[in-house]
C-alpha cells in the first residue's frame, strides 16, 4: 500500500516504522525538519519537509497516488483540514485523522470522517487497567 | 464623611443582611438614599433581555427582604433588578449612572480547590468603580456568631 | 442578528466595533486572557474566553441561536474547524471563513463554508488598482477568459502620446473603447489623438495583453 504520514511525532513515526517494516511504501511529512530523527535508521521511506494542510506540499509528497493518508500532527485542526483535502480534494480511498478533542472528533466522525480520540481510548483503557 | 448616595448589589448571601444595614446606618447620617440592586446574570444561550422568571422571582424576594431591613431602619431606599451578562461592570455602570458616592460590596468566605476565592466581580468592582468602595467579608465558617 | 466572532486580535476587534456600531448583539471568542481584558475594557461585556472550535465553549455562548458566525483567527485551519462546528452542530445559518492563505478559498467553499474573506487577496486587489506604477490592471474577464476589459494608463514619456489613434499599430482583436483624459471621456476615432497620463480602456486577449502594454506605454 501506498500511505501518506502527515506529522512525524512519536504516533507518526512508529506507525511510518511499522508499515515501512511491512512492506508499504511510506512517505512522512512534517514541517520541522528535527522530528524526522525518530524514523530509525532502516527506514526505507521518504521524509518531506512540507505543510499537509498545502495542496502542493501534498502533490510534492505523493498524495496522488496514495491509497492511505494519516494526520497525525499535534494540532487537531490541522488534522482535520489535512484530512479533508486528502479525502475531497485528492480522494484518497483510506483516510484517517487524529483528534484529541473527543466532541470534535464525534462531529466529524458524524461527517464522514475516519477519526480517532486518542483522549476517549486512553481513558477508557486506564479505566479497564484500574477496574478490571 | 457624609455619604448620601449608596449602592449596595445584593445576591442572596448570608451578607446580604449585613451590608444593607450598614448602607442604611451611613445613609441616615445624610439623609440620603440607599439603591439596592440585584444583577441576574443571563446567559448567553438567551438574549439579554429574556424573560427569566424563576431568577426575577428570587432576585424580587432578596429585595423585598432588603427594603424590610431598610424600612426597620427608617432609611430611604430604592430596588431595582437588572439583567447583564457580567456582573462586576453592570454594578459599576449603575454606580456612573446613579453618581453614588460609595458601593457596598458584600462578600462570603469561601474557598476554590481548597484556595480562598473572591470570584471576579468583586476584584472588577474594586478595580473599575470610581467611587469608594466597602468590601464587608463575612466571617469563616465556625466562626458565625 | 446575534453574532459570533471568533477571534479577538486587530481583524476581530475592528469587526466587533463596526457590528456593534450597527447595533448587533456580537459574542467576541479569545484564547488570550490578556487579548480578552483589553476587549472587554474597550468594548463592555462582549468577550469570552475560549476556544472557538470547541462545541462545549460554543454552546455556552448560545450559538444555536446565532444568525451569523465570522471565524477571523490568525490561523486558517482555527477558522475551518470553527466554522464547519458553528454549521454541522450548530446549524448556524451563515458562517464567514477569514482565509490567511489565498489558495485555500476553493477548499473552503468545497467543505461548506458560506463566504470566505482572503485578506491577501483584498490587499493585491487594491494594489493592482491603486500604484500607478502598474501600468496594466484588469477589470473584467468575458466569456471564460475568452477576452478581457482591461485600462491602461499611458505614460507622459510614451511614444504613442501627441499621435493619432490610426498611426498606432495595435495587436489583433484588441479595440480601444475609451479614453479618459484632460477633456473627460471620449470613444476614441481614429484621430483622436493620445493624451499623455490618460486613461484608456480596451478590450483584448489575455494573451495580447503584453503587445497592448507595449504599443500604448513604450
Amino acid at each position: 500500500m501506498n500511505v501518506v504520514i502527515m506529522g512525524c511525532g512519536r504516533v507518526g513515526a512508529q506507525l511510518a516504522a511499522l508499515l515501512d517494516e511491512g512492506g508499504h511504501k511510506v512517505a512522512v511529512l512534517d514541517t520541522e525538519p528535527y522530528s524526522f530523527r525518530r524514523l530509525p535508521s532502516s527506514f526505507n521511506g521518504t521524509a518531506l519537509l512540507g505543510d499537509g494542510t498545502d495542496e502542493d506540499s501534498l502533490k510534492k509528497v505523493g498524495i496522488e497516488e496514495a491509497d492511505a493518508f494519516v494526520a497525525v500532527t499535534q494540532g487537531d485542526n490541522r488534522n482535520v483540514m489535512a484530512a479533508q483535502i486528502a479525502k475531497h480534494v485528492f480522494n484518497v480511498p483510506k483516510v484517517v485523522c487524529r483528534i484529541y478533542d473527543p466532541l470534535r472528533e464525534e462531529l466529524y466522525h458524524t461527517l464522514g470522517l475516519e477519526t480517532i480520540s486518542p483522549t476517549t481510548i486512553g481513558a477508557q483503557m486506564l479505566r479497564d487497567k484500574v477496574i478490571g | 464623611m457624609i455619604y448620601s448616595k449608596l449602592l449596595v448589589p445584593v445576591r442572596g448571601r448570608k451578607v446580604d443582611d449585613d451590608i444593607v444595614k450598614s448602607a442604611c446606618v451611613l445613609a441616615r447620617r445624610a439623609k440620603g438614599v440607599v439603591y439596592i440592586v440585584h444583577v441576574i446574570q443571563v446567559s448567553r444561550t438567551l438574549p439579554l433581555d429574556a424573560e427569566v422568571t424563576p431568577e426575577t422571582r428570587s432576585g424580587e424576594d432578596m429585595l423585598a427582604n432588603a427594603e424590610k431591613i431598610a424600612d426597620v431602619m427608617d432609611c430611604q431606599a430604592e430596588t431595582e433588578i437588572l439583567q447583564a451578562r457580567e456582573v462586576g461592570p453592570a454594578i459599576v455602570d449603575e454606580a456612573v449612572e446613579r453618581g453614588v458616592d460609595m458601593i457596598i460590596m458584600g462578600l462570603d468566605y469561601k474557598k476554590r480547590f481548597g484556595e480562598f476565592d473572591m470570584g471576579d466581580t468583586v476584584p472588577y468592582v474594586l478595580r473599575n468603580a470610581p467611587c469608594r468602595v466597602l468590601l464587608w467579608r463575612g466571617p469563616m465558617e465556625g466562626e458565625e456568631e | 442578528m446575534y453574532i459570533i466572532v471568533v477571534g479577538g486580535g486587530k481583524v476581530g476587534y475592528y469587526l466587533t466595533l463596526a457590528l456593534l456600531g450597527e447595533g448587533h448583539e456580537v459574542l467576541v471568542l479569545e484564547k488570550d486572557a490578556k487579548r480578552c481584558e483589553l476587549i472587554a475594557e474597550q468594548l463592555g461585556s462582549v468577550c469570552v474566553r475560549g476556544d472557538g472550535c470547541e462545541a462545549r465553549t460554543l454552546a455556552d455562548v448560545g450559538t444555536e441561536r446565532a444568525d451569523m458566525f465570522i471565524a477571523v483567527t490568525d490561523e486558517d485551519e482555527d477558522n475551518l474547524v470553527a466554522c464547519q462546528v458553528a454549521k454541522h452542530k450548530f446549524k448556524v445559518p451563515r458562517t464567514i471563513a477569514r482565509i490567511n492563505n489565498p489558495k485555500n478559498e476553493a477548499l473552503f467553499k468545497k467543505l461548506g463554508i458560506d463566504v470566505t474573506v482572503s485578506s491577501t487577496n483584498l490587499i493585491l486587489e487594491h494594489i493592482e488598482e491603486e500604484v500607478p506604477t502598474h501600468p496594466l490592471v484588469h477589470l473584467l474577464t468575458l466569456r471564460g477568459g475568452a477576452l478581457e476589459i482591461v485600462e491602461v494608463r499611458i505614460p507622459s514619456n510614451s511614444s504613442v502620446v501627441g499621435k493619432r489613434m490610426k498611426e498606432i499599430v495595435f495587436p489583433p482583436e484588441s479595440v480601444i473603447c475609451l479614453m479618459i483624459g484632460g477633456r473627460g471621456a471620449q470613444v476614441p476615432t481614429g484621430d483622436t489623438i493620445l493624451e499623455a497620463e490618460a486613461q484608456v480602456i480596451a478590450v483584448t486577449r489575455p494573451e495580447a495583453e503584453g503587445a497592448l502594454r507595449a504599443a500604448l506605454t513604450e
